[in-house]
Order: C-alpha cells, then structure tokens, then sequence
C-alpha cells in the first residue's frame, strides 16, 4: 500500500507534467501542421491579389471606392512551446518554438483580412499594417491563458477601370 | 507600376530546427549547467563554514526570522512553557554559542527546525501531536543537536539552491527570493546528520531530566499508528529515519547506562 502511495506520488510529481507535455507537442505539432498546410491552400487561392504597404495611391489611379478591412486572430501556444521557451528564456537567444506560432497568427490574419476584401468585391488591398497585442501572461497556477492577438488592416479599393 | 505577384519561399520566418531538437539541446544543456552551479555552491557553503565560526553566525543572524514564518502570538502559552524548556534542555549543552530562540509556527504539519542563528521552529501541528514534556524535549533536544553539528547551515545552503533552481525553471523573480524556511526544509538532512542529532538531542534530555522515558514515544507512537497523516510524512522527509529510529534510540540509552524508567512531566498548557 505505502510502495504505492509512493508510486503514484512520483507519477503525480514526475509523470503527470511530462505526460502532459508529451501530449501538448503531439497534439500541438499536429494541430501546426495542419494549420500550415490549410494556409499554404488559401494562399494559393488567393495568388495575385494585390496587398501591398503603400500608405499613398498614385494619383492617375482611378479608385471607385474604398473601405477598411481587417482580419484578426487569437493564438495561444501549447504547453511545450511554453515549457521549452521558458527554458529558452534562462540563456537568451531564439525562442525557435514560438516562430512557427507568430507566423502562422501573421499569415492568417493576412488571409482573414484579404479573403473580406474579396468577398465584399475589391480588388487589392493597400496600406496594410500589423498589430500584435498580449492578451494575457501565462501563470503556472492555470489562472491566465498565454495568447497574443495578430491584427492585419489596410484599405481595400475598387479601381474604376482595370489598369495595366 | 505593374503588381506582379510571386510567392515568396516557405519557411523563411520559422528556424529550421525540429522542436525536439531545440527542447532536448536546451534540457541537457541546463542541466550540467545547473549540476555544475549545485555542486559548485555546495562546495562554497562548505567553505564558508569552515571560515565562518558558529559564534558569527549567532551574532550574523541574532533577531532573523524567516519571512514564510506565520508566528502565534507573543502571548501564546506554549511559546513561553517550550521557550522555557528549550532553554532548560540547551542550558547542559555548556559551550554553546547560540543564544537559542524558538518561535511557533502556525501549520498543521508537525514539523520541526533549526534555522540560523539559534532559531527553532516548532509547528502547532507538532505541538498537537506530543503528549508529554519529555517527547517535546526529545524533538526540541534533536533540533539542538542540529545546531552542534551544523546540520542546519548545510540545510540551508541546499535549500537556498534548490529553490534558486525552482524559482528559475518556474519563471519566478530570482532576485526577490528571501530566505524561507521552506527552504531549509525542502531537503532534510541526510540519514548520518539525523541519527547524530538523535543521539545528542537525547543525552539533552538525560542530562534534563535523570532519565530518557518517554523520550522516543512521539516515533513509537507513529510507528505503530501506520499513522500516513501528513504531519509524519513533513516530519520524516525533513528528518529521515536512519533505520530503526527507536531501536537505535533504545540502543544508545542502554549503551550509555541512562535509564529508561522516570517520571513522566506533563505538558505545562
Ligand atoms: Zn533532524
């Protein structure tokens, strides 16, 4: 009986968290690469429409109308990424596990806010900016969520003529 | 202007290194790193009591308390009654440079420390559990026995490092870490350190009292309780049994002559 108590009281304290972990990179990595794969298609999808930085139109460019468009998500990483990054953060350097994180939130956004730009009929989208915002730190005590917000904006127009 | 559109390269923003990769390279690596700064600390503490005399240490940390410490009130009976038989048990130890304090913390876990600078600390929890003076006397003379053998100096070097480490894996601000007494007790003492302190904490209570009755009931009391209250399992991981603690207890007494047979005093609350 006391050999295990003592069992499961080195799995609570050992096994569990590692448990855990094990299953937050498989579900996490999976969940990634999904993600990815389901960008990477909509990027094709989405090949040649025009989104650009420009914050001025050249002035012979003939606009009929323009509207505001914006694509937003919230992310928030797995267990691991924050376990390993919290590791990375003792000696510094790349926090390699959260790249993958940011870019996919970039490249989203950007999707969300282009495919309403389409859909509502414009023809590219100019002036696009990125905003990231923290929503929450990550407490060890399970109160709190670590995720960041990405918000892409920009104006979308309607030429009045197809130029070129 | 013509927009020609072009896709550009995938993965330019990610890192091309597997996950796994990253993780195993960082858990290693922090590891030596950390075995390293252990081992190298432990070596300092050993060092610095070899230079640091236990009367500097007295007078280094005279008024300390722990900052975790949850006191009961100055007017608590039972501060003064086991103040007053500490100072009666450490009264035989002659050459003692500590000027011994004791201070009762509120916990339910009975639990028993030494801490720098002469400072015990007994939890309610403990003082629920003993049933007559000279079980407390044994416990507190145990403690005392730390305090010769500066058991409670390496304790605390350990503990400083081991919570060091939690506080960094943890994400915890290192610079605002105080001494805690949860420290100390975090890593007991090894098994040698404990059956020491047995041994001198009991001749305390022979000198005190003509007699060693009593003396081990508290351990008597648990070991055959199968008591797993979580007061026993604080108490034990922070003072392991060398074996057969009441055996061994009951070897000394009779190796040493001391008597076994003696009255009894009852606690003064
Ligand atoms: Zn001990």
């Amino acid at each position: 009986m006391e050999d295990f108590l003592q069992t499961l009281e080195i799995f609570f304290n050992f096994g569990l968290p590692l448990l855990i972990l094990m299953v937050a990179y498989f579900v996490g990595s999976t969940i990634e690469k999904r993600h990815f794969k389901n960008i990477c298609e909509r990027e094709d999808d989405l090949h040649g429409f025009p989104v650009v930085s420009f914050d001025t139109m050249p002035e012979d460019w003939n606009v009929s109308s323009c509207n505001m468009v914006t694509g937003s998500i919230v992310i928030s990483l797995d267990y691991f990424k924050r376990v390993i990054a919290g590791l990375r953060g003792l000696i510094g350097g790349r926090i390699k596990t959260y790249e993958p994180l940011l870019e996919r939130a970039r490249r989203e956004a950007l999707l969300r806010m282009t495919e309403s730009a389409r859909e509502q009929g414009y023809d590219a989208v100019f002036n696009v900016r990125l905003e990231t915002s923290r929503l929450a730190n990550a407490r060890r005590d399970g109160k709190g969520t670590a995720g960041v917000e990405m918000l892409a904006f920009g104006t979308a127009v309607k030429f009045a003529s197809r130029f070129g | 202007m013509k927009f020609v559109a072009k896709k550009p390269r995938e993965g330019i923003n990610v890192s091309d290194v597997h996950p796994l990769v990253e993780a195993g390279t960082l858990v290693v690596g922090l590891t030596l790193i950390f075995v390293f700064i252990a081992l190298l600390l432990i070596f300092l503490i050993e060092i610095a009591l070899y230079f640091v005399s236990d009367e500097t240490e007295a007078e280094l940390f005279a008024d300390w308390l722990p900052e975790d410490l949850v006191a009961v009130s100055p007017a608590d009976d039972r501060l003064y009654e086991t103040q007053l038989l500490l100072d009666r048990l450490s009264s035989h130890w002659i050459d003692t440079p500590y000027t011994f304090r004791l201070e009762i913390d509120d916990s339910e876990v009975a639990n028993a420390m030494a801490l720098p600078g002469g400072l015990v600390v007994v939890t309610e929890g403990l003082l629920d559990k003993v049933e007559s003076e000279n079980e407390l006397a044994f416990v507190l003379g145990h403690e005392l026995g730390h305090f010769r053998n500066r058991d409670h100096i390496r304790a605390l070097g350990r503990g400083i490092v081991l919570s060091l480490f939690f506080a960094v894996v943890t994400g915890n601000d290192v610079a605002g870490l105080g001494i805690k007494a949860t420290d100390v007790t975090l890593r007991g003492f090894s098994r040698k350190q404990e059956s020491a302190a047995d041994e001198f904490g009991l001749s305390l209570v022979h000198a005190e009292y003509g007699h060693v009755n009593e003396a081990w009931r508290l351990f008597e009391r648990w070991d055959s309780e199968q008591d797993s209250s979580p007061g026993i399992v604080t108490y034990l991981s922070t003072h392991p049994q060398a074996g057969n603690r009441v055996e061994d207890l009951k070897l000394l007494a009779d190796r040493e002559g001391w008597q076994v047979q003696g009255d009894v005093r009852a606690l003064q609350w």
